[in-house]
C-alpha cells in the first residue's frame, strides 16, 4: 500500500514547545487508523501537522500531491448559536469546489442529500442544526466531509461527550465506510476501548512517546504497560479488547 | 411633520444606509461573538474624532477639523490589525478587547475636553445625524455599497469561516486573511458611520437588529431579512418620533430597536409555547 501521508523524524510541537520528537507514521492508503493517546499527549499536534494547520518544527511531512482531507471536527467546536440547517452545513463540505464568490447549485444539493442517506439521516436535512441530538450532530458533520469526496476522512474525537448507545452507532458507521468503500480513515481519540474495537491499525502516543503497529501488535499487556509505566491488563470479552489499569496499592492505602 | 421630514430628508438617508450596512454586518458580529470588538471600534473610531479636533484646535493640523474621519479612520484601521491577529498569551481576548475599549474611551473623553473646535461634544457623543448633508449621503454610498456588495458576493466563505475556522481551513481556506478582511470592513464602516451617528448608535445597528433577526428567524438568510427589517424599521419610526417628539434622533432609533427586540423576543416565547 501507499503512504499518503508519511512523517519522517518529524519535530512536532507548537511555538517554540515540542511535544513529539523523532516521530515517525505513514498513513497508507486504505488505512483505518486510530491516533490515541491521553488528552495534552500530541495526537491533535500530529492532526493539525498533516492538515496542514501546523508546520513540523523539525523533519519531514510529506503529504501525497492532490490529496483531499475529509475533516470532521470535535463537534462542540460547532457553534450552534448560527441558524444553520442540516443540509446547509453539509455543503459547506463542497464550498471549495463550487468556487469563491459562487452558490451551490442542485447537483451539490443531491451530492449532500447523498452524503446525507450515506450516514443515514437524509430525513433530518431541513432541520436546524442546533435541534439535533449529539450523534446526529455527528452524523451531519460526517456527511459534510463525505460530500467533498475525500481520499483520507478524519475525525477528530468523534465519541467525545457521547452515551453508549450514540458512540457505538457512530464508530460502527465509521466502520462501515471503511469496509464497504475502502476509504482510508484517520481517528483521534482519547478513547483507547473504543478505538481499539474498530480501527485496525494504532498509532499510541502518550508522554513524548509513541508506539505504531497493528491492534493485535499494539494492545498487549507488555506494549501497553511499557507504554504508560504502569501494569496494564488486556482482557477480551466476545471478541472485544478491553484494557484495564491493574489496581495499584500504595502504601496509604495498605495502612487504612 | 413632513416638511420637518422633508427638510432633513437627507439624514433620514444617511441613517437608512448605516442602519442596513450595520445591520447585515452584525449579524456576523453577533454570530462571531465579537460584539464587544465592535464597540471597542467604535470607542477607538470616536477617539480618532477627537484626536483631530484636539489637534486641529492646538493648530497642530488644522485640515483636520473638516476631516476628522482621516483620523478616525487610520486609528480605527490600524486597531483591526490588533483585534484581526490570533492572539496568545496570559491574557484572555475578551480582556484586552475591554482594555483597548476603555482606553480609547478615555483618550477620547480627555481629548474632546481640551479640543477648542466647536460642536465636538456633541459629534463625540451623539453624533450629528440631523447635520447629515448631500455629499455626506453620497459619502456613505460610495463607502457602504461596495461593502453591501462584498458581503453578498461572499456570503459563503464568510459564512463558513466564522462558523468553522478549523474545517475551511482544511479545504485551503486562508481563514486569518478572511478575519482580516472581514475586520477591515467593520473598521471602515464603523469609523465611517461613527462621525454621523455616534459611538451608541453604530453600536446599536451593530447589535440590536442582528439580535432582533435571530430571535424571529429560524435560518441565516431569514436572519439577515429580519436584521435589515428592524434596522430600517429602527431608523425610520425613531427618526419620525424624534421630529414629532422633538426627541434626540440617534437615541429615538436606539429605543425603537430595543422595543423591536423585547417584541421579538415575547413572539418568540409565544411560539415556543405554542
Amino acid at each position: 500500500m501507499t503512504a499518503l501521508v508519511s512523517f519522517r523524524d518529524a519535530t512536532l510541537g507548537y511555538g517554540r514547545h515540542a511535544v513529539l520528537r523523532g516521530f515517525n507514521l505513514d498513513i497508507l492508503d486504505g488505512d483505518f487508523l486510530g491516533i490515541v493517546g491521553p488528552n495534552g499527549s500530541g495526537k491533535t499536534t500530529i492532526l493539525k501537522t498533516f492538515l496542514g494547520s501546523l508546520r513540523p518544527m523539525g523533519g519531514t511531512v510529506t503529504v501525497a500531491p492532490g490529496l483531499r482531507f475529509g475533516y470532521v471536527p470535535q463537534r462542540d467546536v460547532v457553534d450552534t448559536l448560527f441558524p444553520l440547517h442540516v443540509l446547509e452545513v453539509v455543503l459547506m463540505g463542497r464550498y471549495d469546489r463550487i468556487g469563491l464568490g459562487r452558490r451551490p447549485s442542485a447537483t451539490d444539493r443531491e451530492l449532500a442529500r447523498k452524503a446525507l442517506e450515506r450516514v443515514g439521516i437524509s430525513h433530518l436535512a431541513d432541520r436546524p442544526l442546533n435541534a439535533l441530538s449529539g450523534g446526529q450532530r455527528q452524523r451531519t458533520l460526517i456527511a459534510r466531509a463525505l460530500v467533498g469526496e475525500p481520499n483520507v476522512l478524519v475525525l477528530d474525537e468523534p465519541t467525545n461527550g457521547m452515551d453508549l448507545v450514540a458512540t457505538t452507532q457512530i464508530l460502527g458507521l465509521v466502520r462501515d465506510l471503511h469496509e464497504r468503500t475502502g476509504l482510508t480513515v484517520v481517528m483521534v481519540s482519547h478513547a483507547l476501548n473504543e478505538v481499539a474495537n474498530y480501527v485496525e491499525r494504532i498509532a499510541l502516543v502518550h508522554e513524548g512517546g509513541y508506539v505504531v503497529g497493528f491492534v493485535e501488535e499494539v494492545m498487549t499487556q507488555q506494549a501497553l504497560s511499557a507504554m504508560y509505566g504502569i501494569p496494564v491488563e488486556v482482557s477480551s470479552f466476545e471478541g472485544h479488547r478491553i484494557v484495564l489499569a491493574k489496581r495499584q496499592q500504595t502504601g496509604e492505602h495498605r495502612h487504612a | 411633520m413632513l416638511e420637518a421630514v422633508l427638510l432633513f430628508r437627507e439624514a433620514l438617508y444617511g441613517s437608512l444606509i448605516i442602519a442596513v450596512t450595520c445591520a447585515v454586518l452584525g449579524v456576523y458580529v453577533v454570530l462571531r461573538r465579537i460584539v464587544f470588538v465592535g464597540a471597542a471600534l467604535a470607542q477607538v473610531s470616536s477617539a480618532g474624532i477627537a484626536l483631530a479636533f484636539w489637534l486641529a484646535g492646538h493648530g497642530i493640523a488644522t485640515a483636520l477639523a473638516s476631516h476628522p474621519e482621516a483620523l478616525s479612520l487610520a486609528a480605527t484601521l490600524g486597531s483591526v490589525m490588533f483585534f484581526a491577529r490570533p492572539l496568545r498569551g496570559p491574557v484572555p481576548p475578551d480582556a484586552r478587547i475591554g482594555v483597548w475599549y476603555a482606553v480609547a474611551a478615555a483618550a477620547g473623553i480627555l481629548l474632546i475636553a481640551k479640543a477648542a473646535v466647536g460642536e465636538a461634544h456633541d459629534i463625540f457623543l451623539e453624533g450629528n445625524i440631523l447635520g447629515i448633508t448631500n455629499s455626506d449621503t453620497l459619502e456613505l454610498l460610495v463607502v457602504c455599497t461596495p461593502v453591501l456588495v462584498a458581503l453578498f458576493a461572499f456570503q459563503k466563505e464568510l459564512l463558513f469561516t466564522s462558523f468553522d475556522r478549523d474545517t475551511a481551513r482544511t479545504l485551503g481556506y486562508h481563514v486569518d486573511l478572511w478575519d482580516l478582511g472581514f475586520y477591515l470592513v467593520l473598521g471602515v464602516v464603523i469609523s465611517i458611520s461613527m462621525q454621523f451617528a455616534g459611538v451608541l448608535l453604530v453600536f446599536n445597528f451593530l447589535v440590536l437588529p442582528a439580535v432582533t433577526g435571530l430571535l424571529l428567524a429560524g435560518g441565516m438568510a431569514s436572519t439577515f431579512v429580519f436584521s435589515l427589517g428592524s434596522a430600517l424599521l429602527a431608523a425610520m419610526v425613531g427618526f419620525a418620533l424624534s421630529i414629532r417628539f422633538d426627541l434626540p434622533t440617534g437615541p429615538s432609533m436606539i429605543a425603537v430597536s430595543g422595543a423591536l427586540v423585547i417584541l421579538a423576543w415575547l413572539v418568540r416565547r409565544v411560539q415556543k409555547r405554542a
